[in-house]
């Protein structure tokens, strides 16, 4: 009885200290008031979740690996090395950051692709849908930066072509992959602009765009699909955000964990040769498998097409994609069956590609 | 070397037997602590009187014997067909060591099969006081076979005062076997507890549910609290060379064989966590959100765990099939530099019969001695590959690297804590290279055609 009556006493305490500082009832009520909508395809609601679990690892092991990584050009890959081989848990932690690196943009695909089929981009999640394109390209910017700074042979060479694509691109092309570079040829300048991307200016823009995707989420809620919306009232089942929805996706984050921890343990990352500008390309060279797909449909135009360059036609031809899913929601508004379709139908389109043309890659 | 042997490529016939090992620990686990479960929620029922915890018991014990009866037989014999086939000598030595205690384990086997069906088949049909006490006997038997197996598997790694002694009870009552015990019994409680929350996510009583699913929830407190004091106490133990082992892979590179116990004791570390937090969150916090499929999940996380600490267990011992008795290949600790003197292939009799008809054939008697010595643990071109861990080596580099391995000195052979050393005479350890080096014949091919001229690194390239 003593210590029942104790407790409680503690946990007033807590209650009223937090409640006096915080608007604790206010959160909970919102917590609680949010709910979400339980149907066959609910599984795709814990891609999200997922995907920020994995970019606090990220953040996490990064903030570690900085205490000896060195980015300087004689010394980051020997630092890599280092890290790998010297320093206590060092491959464990670097292993924990290039697979948490990989398994995030791995989800944040699945859910780009699980949130355009079930149509969560129309009013009014324009915003949301569109901030999370910016995510996708944040992620995608994380991997290509963090890619060169081990500065081994497959890093630095791929980190070349990419750049040197990045230079077709019309009228800015050029000058992008110039100031990226440092100058004309991928070096210390390279490492050190690199660098500064990877560890400062994209956590910032992501902290903002992040925060933004949150904030649009919070407003208007978590998106129900068309066929749920159809459903009479009577057979819509909700749950509560708090505690059911969120007890859950803890599962689903500790299952996510031990994926990666997994795939840390039983392929730890290694480190290739020291990057030679001087010496010859590897045979074979590719880019990361997120990348494999516009690498291997860029290889395939033939060097000019009528009159224009191939590389910079297939450029045109992909940001058109692009386009077309920064347009979606404003083409596909759920008024018209057809336009709804046809947007599956490119959706699809994208989506088998991209699967057909990352395999032809990896297996070519 | 005595013995013929079974070739199992690629994967390995070390992966065969864990692979049955595996499923037969998980399933022998969940046998004995389920039939603890059962004893006690029976007596639960009647103590409470709950019908609904009477008619529950009765469905969930109708796969639960059904899955350790036949489940648990077919694998456990499937072990025994495999380490025969695998690793004949290692059994034999164990078998000698042992014949009393596994007729003796075979005798509660018996016993535990025939109380198991008893049990299910007596549900309505004898008093209640009587199935209670069927349920008690069956969970008795099923403890025994673990209290007498539990001897042969911790003697394997701590063999203790047998390597002096010989006699079979100081092989049972090794310095690991207590420690052992008692963490085989709390994670047997921790499976059933896993298994029986599977079949209360169908009770579609909503109360009845949530009260069966936070009662199986607290099987697993046990492990978590005492598991981690039990595990100080068997590592306490394990000889020093082995710890040894684990922290070299905390310290060096992740990557290689000599990390290899550290990363399976971080997944293992990991996995356990992950229960626990899974069990906080999901059937003790959220029992309605605790659904069959995340049941499932939960179970598969604990096959997982098991799998990893029971490899984990088995890799700790590595060389030796018992620890600085027999090595992993059938070749006794004291027999290794006899057989450097006088020759390996000649030593057995199955050996012997397969070189008389070539013995001056260097490349078929390299291929003997590769079956004997490296394939308990290494596979040509699959499993801890020979292809890729003798890289580019040509046939000079692999006699040198081989003359390393044949070294009984720790301190000139780095690979003493986890091979075996080379039994050969100098004759047989060329053979061996001669046929090592055939098989990374395109590996070496590969190094001289491994760059391409230093234009062609362009996107355009076709």
């Amino acid at each position: 009885m003593v210590s029942e009556s104790s407790q409680s006493r503690n946990g007033n305490f807590l209650q009223k200290f937090l409640k006096e500082r915080l608007p604790v009832e206010e959160l909970q009520h919102l917590a609680e008031k949010k709910k979400v909508p339980v149907h066959k395809h609910s599984v795709w609601y814990y891609m999200g979740g997922i995907a920020a679990v994995l970019f606090a690892i990220q953040v996490i092991t990064g903030v570690l690996l900085m205490v000896y990584y060195v980015p300087e050009i004689n010394s980051a890959h020997a630092s890599i090395l280092k890290i790998n081989s010297q320093i206590n848990f060092g491959w464990f932690i670097r292993s924990l950051h290039s697979w948490s690196a990989n398994l995030m943009i791995a989800v944040v695909i699945i859910h780009l692709f699980s949130t355009y089929f079930m149509k969560a981009y129309r009013a009014p999640r324009e915003f949301t849908w569109w901030t999370g394109l910016v995510m996708l390209v944040v992620c995608l910017a994380f991997g290509f930066t963090g890619y060169l700074l081990p500065w081994d042979d497959v890093s630095f060479f791929a980190t070349k072509i990419g750049l040197d694509v990045a230079s077709k691109i019309p009228a800015i092309g050029g000058l992008i992959a110039y100031m990226l570079r440092g100058g004309d040829i991928v070096s210390q300048a390279t490492i050190s602009r690199f660098f500064m991307i990877h560890v400062a200016v994209l956590p910032l823009v992501t902290l903002a765009v992040l925060g933004a995707h949150m904030f649009f989420i919070q407003v208007h809620g978590i998106a129900e699909p068309a066929f749920f919306k159809k459903l009479p009232e009577e057979k819509r089942k909700y749950e509560k955000f708090f505690p059911e929805f969120m007890f859950k996706d803890i599962l689903v984050w500790l299952l996510a964990a031990n994926v990666l921890f997994v795939l840390t343990m039983l392929w730890p990352w290694g480190i290739g040769p020291e990057a030679d500008p001087f010496a010859a390309a590897p045979l074979g060279i590719k880019p990361e498998w997120y990348f494999l797909a516009p690498f291997q449909f860029l290889k395939l135009i033939p060097p000019m097409v009528g009159p224009i360059e191939g590389e910079l036609f297939g450029i045109i031809l992909m940001s058109l994609v692009g386009l077309g899913f920064v347009l979606v929601p404003i083409y596909d508004t759920g008024v018209s069956e057809s336009r709804s379709k046809i947007s599956t139908a490119f959706g699809t389109f994208v989506l088998l590609g991209v699967i057909l043309f990352s395999l032809w890659g990896a297996l070519s | 070397m005595n013995y013929p042997l079974w070739v199992v490529p690629d994967l390995g016939g070390s992966w065969v037997i864990g692979i049955i090992s595996i499923i037969h620990i998980f399933i022998s686990h969940f046998a004995v602590g389920g039939g603890i479960y059962l004893a006690f929620a029976e007596q639960l029922a009647y103590k409470r009187k709950d019908e609904r915890i009477y008619n529950f018991l009765k469905s969930h014990s109708r796969f639960f014997v059904l899955l350790t009866t036949v489940a648990g037989a077919v694998t456990g014999v499937g072990i025994w067909f495999s380490v025969s086939l695998v690793s004949p000598d290692g059994i034999a030595s164990l078998i000698q060591c042992f014949t009393l205690a596994w007729a003796e384990e075979y005798l509660f086997f018996v016993a535990e099969l025939a109380t198991a069906f008893a049990y299910y088949y007596t549900w309505d049909r004898i008093s209640r006081e009587q199935h209670l006490l069927l349920a008690r006997l069956y969970a008795i038997f099923s403890v025994f076979t673990l209290v007498i197996i539990n001897g042969v598997l911790t003697f394997m790694l701590t063999p203790g005062k047998w390597l002096s002694s010989h006699w079979w009870f100081d092989g049972v009552f090794n310095p690991t076997y207590f420690p052992s015990l008692a963490i085989r019994l709390l994670i047997m409680l921790a499976i059933a507890g896993m298994y029986a929350l599977v079949t209360c996510t169908r009770i579609e009583e909503p109360k009845f549910r949530t009260f069966m699913v936070r009662y199986c929830a607290k099987w697993l407190l046990p492990v978590f609290l005492l598991g981690p004091v039990c595990m100080l106490w068997f590592l306490s133990q394990v000889p020093h060379s082995v710890l040894g082992t684990i922290f070299t892979g905390i310290q060096n590179s992740g990557v290689g064989n000599f990390s290899i116990l550290a990363r399976a004791l971080y997944i293992s570390l990991v996995l356990s966590g992950t229960i626990l937090l899974f069990a906080f969150f999901g059937p003790f916090l959220n029992p309605r959100g605790f659904t069959f499929k995340v049941a499932i999940l939960f179970m598969i996380c604990g096959f997982a765990a098991t799998g990893t600490t029971e490899w984990m267990r088995e890799m700790l011992r590595k060389p030796y099939v018992v620890y600085n008795y027999i090595y992993s290949n059938g070749i006794h600790k004291d027999e290794i530099e006899k057989i450097a003197d006088e020759g390996f292939l000649h030593r057995g009799k199955w050996s012997t019969a397969l070189t008389a008809a070539t013995p001056t054939d260097e490349f078929h008697n390299g291929e003997i001695v590769f079956r004997y010595q490296c394939m308990a643990c290494h596979t040509e071109k699959g499993y801890r590959s020979m292809k890729k861990l003798l890289g580019q080596r040509d046939e000079q580099a692999i006699i040198s690297f081989l003359q390393i391995l044949r070294e009984r000195d720790p301190q000139k052979n780095n690979y003493s804590n986890i091979m075996p050393p080379l039994a050969a005479n100098d004759a047989e350890m060329k053979s061996l290279a001669k046929y090592l080096a055939s098989i990374n014949t395109d590996e070496r091919e590969k190094n001289t055609a491994h760059r391409s001229p230093a234009s062609d690194h362009s996107i355009s390239m076709k």
